[in-house]
């Protein structure tokens, strides 16, 4: 898949190496073979097919090993013998380090060399973004002497004082002078730094903006969908008890309440007769089980019998009913949801007729906004990094991040050398299997007209006169922005 | 000291001769020294299932498009055709978190080393119930298989990360994850916490009423500072985390709604809960996860203390400062919760007050760090692989403290929360700077558990493939994230935007597998030296503390021949000008001043046992590995 990568760096790390490495793992965890050509079909459980150059090679590398050991503890042994010192552990030890932290920093240099600029350290595609990233330097420039320092005194100390018969440390414990310093000190950085981010959060968080347009950004498994409000300014209300396959994000919409109510009454009748017939059921079921089980027909449908026997197992413990009654009662609540919903007539005011649920987000550059974040099942979270924004959607709370949008996406593009570059929103809090695939693109227009553009183009809530709720959550990852919107 | 007094008399003062059955020395022992072997086993077993799984899900990252026969070998329909399904990619991170968290650092570090050494390096017989004790183990035993028979289930084990925040774990609808295996979970982790109390009081008990003549709480080694001060902070942060899964509990089985409101599933419709809040768990649990983190850490500076003194035969520096660190972690590990929270949705105005006491708590962890330093200073640094284990420690210790300090920022932490940085934050300052302290302790205190040595090149071998390896992981993991690569992704090949790290991410697979080989080494050197080791001589390290004062050469259940040794000093006396040893073990009377102490309540002393022959080689090896010294 990843088509455009420099290929340069770890394509001797073929499945062969791995797949052997693998095989050490498996080997000693002793449930193991080692594929030996990844890319064949699964294998059966074959002791003749497993690759035994592998474990062998394996076994060999651990063999080897052991047998450095060996000899480094002959080396000892022969010292025992003959009385003089042919290695020092501690001073091998010691140089050991001194050479790992050296390849250690060179190889952090050599990586923010390689990758340092896909970093978003700067560049904030947001207002407040800047001071984030500013702020980030900072603290990285203190942590950063501080690591180096640190890093450099445990493994210089390491060789300068490795042990040596003739040398006896310093009866050194306690220097009041020293640890108030070093108390103080941190502590003062420290303070410097949380009266920043102190202000920095404070100021992202909680500056009231009237003039932010509110955008509704709506979460589910596994999609994103936004709200815009129409031409009343105002986003419509909605409710989790209103949701339905027409209404996708449950607005107040007086119809499609009227219709909810109508199908959830038609389910609740269907499961009222299957309530009336469930102990008629039950016999027929047990019957055809009993036929199954007879002719012999269980052996042969295998699948089929154990679900027959699953349903009767359940009609006959009474959980089918159970479960049936449960159903109904939780449909029964939301009708009378909706009715509550229904009678708070203010509610119903049309404000959510107008507004337009889009699968993309297009934003103005220089235009505060106030994203509103609703999720409908589990959490999730609304993370734009290259906008330095993160807020979680959570069930039954709305959440709020206000911010603004500095550079276009023609811009970035420019910026970042790649014409194919998009903003995007993507999910931060574990929601599920499709966790890894839940985002929406954003788009940064530069002008008001490019936005009303792309904004005509979308449907409304209730449009005039038949047209459908908007688009289904599968072509979400699809959706494109009409060309004219970009640019 | 009556509690164990009394319990020794029961064992021994009857009845010298009665040998105790097999089952009760070696299976249900009240032994102080056996549980911890228990406890250390189970830990290094779990440890092995936690890594193995790891790397499994390791590959899926880095080879996102290869098939690999061995998964769908070893996991059947969740890799059908080679390829790792998400959600037990899921499954799998989860558990891996799980085990790495409570079972191997919380159970297989405290429970190995409170339970060794308090009673050894306070002079004690025994703990202060050893019954407790036993039960401690019991219930982690019970606990770790009902985790592991929750990865074998139908619908795969929980998935909704190590923190299982619902509605995602609460609704069985939501991820296949949240059926049985969550319950398996929840179940596993109330057992859990059940042996967590239990230890922790004992640790308490133990360290409060049982030190020997002469052994005041200042000349207690840090070990055992350490050790208290995690019994606290688990007995009173465990129990939240009880309540915490019990309302999770009911609100997945009973239709109670404490964490959820308003939520409507694909397929089903409306559902009922109404009123709950999804943030209220997120504080319940990270009120018992923050203090966890230093749970899982203090043990292992505790550990590192002691060996970072013993082998650079120099007192550790600021002993006085060390402890009051450890008391103010303690304290403000309390009040931190929040910082895992900031864009939770939380008031933002709390944010602000959790990101202030964040930031308090870096300075005592910063004293800790300065000190250990210190104490290497002009030391005369003996590198034993525990030194070595230690020395890493610290070195993690500061590499990934530092990255706290912009995590604990909520103005940063908008940008960097949930991301590949917090995975790089949280692996090198407790996964593996606790890993670190655990394999410190597990080298230094081998010859107190088997009588024998282990072998120190393996060591070597073993430390530095570690060492190295751990830093290619988790070091790279800071540059993803802050490309705002975000964690707990199954792939990332449908995201343009992360597609230059495959490369990384290769980079990073095939370090962890090297990682993984390299505690091959470790196992083969721990389980051959039980049995081939060299025979270690009664103080190996020269070190001061009382566990090396008691026998090696004999089973004893009451740790000291006659009387309990007398303490006259602080554990750090080492390299005196005024000694020609550089060492001086606490319990040596000083030939200057003479401490002159009341006389003290006097314990029947423990007859030593013979080692009975035997000749089944699977009962002889199970004594070896779990049995009493020698
Ligand atoms: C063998 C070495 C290890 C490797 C290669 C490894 C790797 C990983 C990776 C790749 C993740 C998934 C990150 C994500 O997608 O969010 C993860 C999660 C995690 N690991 Fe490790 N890890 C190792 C050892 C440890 C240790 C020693 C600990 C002990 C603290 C630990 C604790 C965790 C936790 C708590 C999580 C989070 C699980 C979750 O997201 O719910 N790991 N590990
Ligand atoms: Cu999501
Ligand atoms: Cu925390």
């Amino acid at each position: 898949m990843m088509l455009t990568l420099p290929k340069k760096s770890f394509n001797l790390l073929n499945k062969k190496l791995l797949s052997l490495l693998m095989a050490c793992m498996a080997t000693v965890m002793s449930f193991a073979q080692a594929a030996s050509d990844v890319i064949q079909p699964p294998q059966e459980f074959d002791p003749s097919s497993w690759n035994w150059m592998n474990i062998l090679i394996c076994a060999l590398i651990l063999l080897i090993t052991l047998v450095i050991a060996r000899a480094f503890d002959i080396g000892g042994l022969a010292e025992k013998i003959t009385g003089k010192k042919i290695v020092n552990p501690h001073k091998i030890n010691a140089i050991v380090g001194i050479v790992v932290l050296i390849l250690g920093f060179v190889g952090v240099w050599y990586e923010m060399k390689y990758h340092g600029k896909f970093l978003l350290l700067s560049n904030s595609a947001s207002e407040h973004g800047a001071e984030l990233d500013s702020m980030f330097m900072w603290t990285f420039g203190f942590t950063f002497v501080v690591f180096i320092l640190t890093e450099f005194l445990l493994f210089y100390f390491m060789i300068r004082y490795y042990y040596r018969e003739d040398r006896k440390a310093d009866y050194f414990f306690h220097n009041n002078k020293l640890e108030i310093v070093w108390t103080i000190v941190p502590a003062i950085v420290l303070t410097f730094l949380v009266l920043r981010g102190f202000n920095v959060w404070t100021k992202i968080t909680q500056t009231p903006n009237d003039k932010a347009e509110e955008v509704e950004i709506f979460a589910y498994q596994f999609g994103w969908k936004a709200r815009y409000a129409g031409e009343d300014k105002k986003l419509g209300e909605n409710s989790f008890v209103m949701i339905s396959g027409t209404n996708p994000l449950g607005l107040a919409v007086e119809d499609e309440a009227d219709k909810l109510k109508a199908t959830l009454q038609t389910e609740i009748d269907e499961i009222k007769a299957k309530l009336a017939s469930a102990n008629d059921s039950t016999v027929v079921w047990r019957a055809a089980l009993n036929k199954m089980e007879s002719t012999g027909l269980s052996n042969t449908y295998v699948s089929e019998y154990k679900a027959l026997r699953e349903k009767v197992l359940d009609a006959e413990s009474g959980a089918y009913v159970r479960q049936m009654e449960k159903e109904k009662k939780r449909k029964e609540t939301n009708i009378k949801r909706v009715d509550l919903f229904k009678s708070k007539q203010e509610i119903f005011n049309k404000a959510a007729y107008d507004d337009r649920v889009t699968t993309e987000i297009v934003l103005i550059k220089n235009k505060p906004y106030m994203f509103r974040f609703r999720a409908r099942d589990v959490i999730h979270s609304a993370y734009m990094p290259e906008f330095r924004a993160q807020m979680n959607c959570v069930p039954g709370m709305s959440t709020v991040f206000p911010f603004t949008p500095i550079k276009t996406t023609v811009e970035a593009r420019k910026a970042k050398g790649n014409d194919k570059f998009d903003y995007y929103l993507y999910c931060n809090k574990i929601c599920g299997a499709a966790h890894y695939n839940m985002k929406i693109k954003i788009t940064v227009v530069g002008s008001e007209a490019e936005y009303q553009t792309w904004l005509a183009a979308q449907a409304k809530v209730v449009a005039p006169p038949v047209e459908a709720a908007p688009a289904t959550p599968a072509s979400d990852s699809t959706a494109v922005l009409p060309a004219v919107a970009v640019n | 000291m009556s509690t164990s007094a009394s319990h020794a008399a029961d064992h021994h003062g009857h009845d010298h001769h009665h040998q105790e059955s097999f089952i009760s020395k070696y299976v249900f022992s009240m032994d102080h020294k056996m549980i911890s072997k228990q406890f250390l086993i189970t830990g290094i077993i779990m440890g092995v299932i936690g890594m193995g799984m790891s790397l499994l899900f390791r590959l899926q990252l880095a080879w996102p498009d290869e098939q690999f026969g061995i998964l769908e070998m070893l996991l059947g329909k969740w890799a059908v055709d080679g390829k790792l399904d998400p959600n037990f990619y899921m499954g799998l991170v989860t558990s891996h978190g799980t085990i790495m968290v409570f079972y191997v650092l919380t159970a297989g570090l405290s429970g190995t080393f409170s339970n060794l050494l308090i009673p050894l390096q306070i002079g004690a017989r025994d703990m202060a119930s050893p019954f407790m004790n036993m039960l401690s183990y019991w219930f982690f035993f019970l606990s770790s298989v009902v985790l592991l028979v929750s990865v074998g289930v139908e619908t795969g084990p929980a998935s909704a990360g190590w923190t299982v925040y619902p509605p995602l774990s609460a609704l069985e609808k939501a991820m296949p994850g949240s059926g049985l295996g969550m319950t398996l979970w929840l179940v596993a982790i109330a057992l859990f916490i059940i042996s967590a109390l239990l230890g922790g009081m004992n640790y308490i008990a133990t360290v409060l009423n049982q030190r020997t003549k002469g052994m005041s709480m200042n000349r207690m080694p840090l070990t055992i500072w350490a050790f208290l001060f995690t019994a606290v902070l688990g007995l009173l942060s465990f129990p939240v985390l009880l309540g915490a899964s019990l309302f999770l509990i009911f609100d997945r089985s009973f239709g109670t709604s404490f964490y959820l409101s308003d939520i409507y599933l694909e397929g089903i419709g409306a559902l009922e809960n109404v009123g709950g809040s999804p943030v209220l768990y997120q504080h319940l649990f990270w009120f018992l996860g923050h203090p966890e983190v230093y749970i899982i850490l203090m043990p292992a500076l505790g550990i590192t203390s002691e060996v970072i003194s013993t082998n650079a035969r120099k007192p550790i520096f600021g002993y006085t400062a060390m402890i009051i660190s450890l008391m103010g972690i303690s304290i403000l590990s309390f009040i931190v919760w929040g910082h895992h929270m900031f864009i939770t949705g939380m008031n933002p105005f709390l944010g602000s007050v959790f990101m202030i006491l964040t930031l308090i708590i870096a300075v005592p962890s910063a004293v800790k760090a300065f000190n250990y330093l210190t104490t290497l200073w002009r030391g005369n640094l003996r590198f034993t692989p525990a030194m070595l284990f230690s020395i890493g420690l610290v070195s993690f210790f500061i590499s990934g403290g530092l990255t706290g300090i912009y995590l604990g920022n909520a103005a940063m932490d908008i940008q960097l929360h949930d991301s590949y940085f917090v995975v790089a934050h949280f692996h090198l300052v407790m996964g593996s700077a606790a890993i670190f302290g655990m394999f410190a302790g597990i080298y230094h205190w081998f010859p107190r558990m088997y009588g024998r040595m282990m072998n120190n090149t393996l060591g070597y071998f073993h430390f530095w493939l570690t060492f190295i390896s751990a830093y290619l992981v988790f070091f790279p993991m800071h540059f993803m994230g802050l490309a705002g690569v975000p964690r707990r992704y199954y792939q990332f090949t449908l995201m343009e935007d992360f597609s230059v790290w495959a490369d990384v991410n290769k980079l990073i697979t095939v370090s962890a597998i090297v990682g993984g080989f390299a505690q091959l080494l470790f196992l083969y050197n721990f389980f051959v030296s039980i049995f081939r080791g060299k025979k270690a001589d009664q103080n190996p390290w020269l070190s001061n503390t009382l566990e090396w004062t008691s026998p090696m050469d004999v089973r004893l259940h009451g740790n000291w021949p006659g009387e309990l040794p007398t303490v006259y000093r602080g554990p750090h006396e080492y390299s005196r000008p005024d000694r020609e040893l550089d060492y001086f073990p606490q319990n040596e009377p000083d030939e200057t001043a003479p401490e002159v102490f009341e006389p003290a309540v006097v314990t029947e002393a423990p007859k030593a046992e013979e080692v009975p022959a035997e000749n089944s080689v699977f009962f002889a090896a199970i004594k070896r590995v779990f049995g009493l010294s020698r």
